[in-house]
């Protein structure tokens, strides 16, 4: 059995982890709300890989295959939407891994399991981290 | 009581002012300072300018030791972020959460958020108002012998059960639908104010529905 995974935001977070996904053969669905980013997102990864819809609203998860994926993934833009998206993913859909992006690092205090989430990915953090790291020169 | 009231729009600066005057201790959080002004001189609470979910600005609002958190902002989103982080981090013993989308506002109910929604309510009301017709057939069987009529519950009949509105061969309850959610009942269920009834009824026993409704 194939890995699936639900990414929800089809920005370029979204696209880009859907691409690696694809690559490795997961089957990979995208949820995007804006309805006008979707012809190009299904150029980048293929039709029947994009969703159309806001991935807060329950109807349209539900319809974007929630039921019996392995892993959804919060990428949108805004913290509020991934948090949304990650209690209905484990409390109303009982998804098995969850994972969020952290826009804002003030807000990664609620990204925890009380709010659905398995793994918190703090992208301000990570590339603050990453930067410091580079700029140590021997 | 102390409540916390994030979101300062019509709702929350209404809500603020009758829990305010009511004796309560209030606090009000809102983004954009210049909501405040809804509240009026005579608002006695605190006011706290920040984002509602921004830890510093809940502790600032004393949510550890707060008996009722209301979150109102015009955001469904934020709105659920602020409900479930009140109750699942910080235990508010009382929160409640306004959602316009009717269909989230099922499902976090039933995920234990107590949310209100004005959509549902205002859609059965204006519904109500349009349409007055205290028995609606929505679908006709063969000639109209058999007719499926949908009713909202009248009072007398809240806290009854379905048995009671049953009449063997005659009138059945074949569905009901509770804050706009349908179910199938059983003869035990009990009827919840505001529920819409849907019934199949045999058109010779119309009246006697009628009576059993009190509509008569």
């Amino acid at each position: 059995m194939t890995m699936k995974v639900l990414v929800v935001g089809g920005g370029k977070v979204g696209t880009s982890l859907a691409l690696l996904l694809l690559g490795k053969g997961y089957t990979v669905k995208v949820i995007e709300a804006q309805k006008e980013k979707i012809p190009q997102l299904q150029k980048d990864l293929s039709a029947d890989a994009v969703a159309s819809g806001n991935g807060t609203d329950p109807v349209v998860l539900a319809a974007a295959g929630i039921v019996g994926v392995d892993v959804v993934a919060a990428t949108t833009g805004q913290d509020e939407t991934n948090l949304v998206v990650t209690n209905l993913a484990r409390f109303a859909f009982n998804v098995p891994r969850v994972i969020a992006r952290v826009n804002n690092p003030k807000n990664a205090w609620m990204f925890t399991p009380m709010m659905g989430v398995d793994v918190a990915v703090n992208q301000a953090d990570l590339m603050a981290s990453l930067i410091a790291k580079e700029s140590v020169t021997e | 009581m102390r409540i916390i009231i994030v979101g300062c729009g019509r709702m929350g600066a209404g809500l603020a002012l009758t829990m305010s005057q009511r004796g309560h201790e209030i606090a009000v959080v809102d983004k954009d300072r210049t909501n405040f002004e809804r509240l009026g001189p005579s608002f006695k609470g605190e006011t706290i300018e920040g984002i509602g979910f921004d830890r510093k600005v809940l502790l600032t609002a004393q949510v550890e030791r707060t008996d009722g958190l209301a979150a109102v902002t015009a955001s469904d989103d934020v709105n659920v972020v602020i409900g479930r982080v009140a109750s699942q981090v910080f235990h508010v013993p009382r929160v409640v959460a306004r959602l316009y989308d009717p269909r989230k506002a099922n499902i976090y109910g039933r995920l234990g958020l107590h949310t209100i929604s004005p959509t549902i309510w205002g859609i059965n009301q204006a519904a109500e108002v349009l349409c007055y017709s205290p028995l609606d057939a929505i679908l006709n069987l063969g000639s109209g012998e058999v007719n499926i009529v949908t009713t909202e519950i009248p009072p007398l009949l809240v806290g009854k059960t379905v048995s009671e509105l049953t009449v063997r061969g005659e009138i059945h309850v074949v569905a009901i639908s509770r804050a706009g959610k349908p179910f199938l009942p059983t003869l035990g269920t009990e009827f919840c104010w505001g529920d819409m009834v849907y019934l199949v009824v045999l058109a010779t026993s119309t009246d006697r529905l009628r009576t059993l409704l009190g509509l008569t």
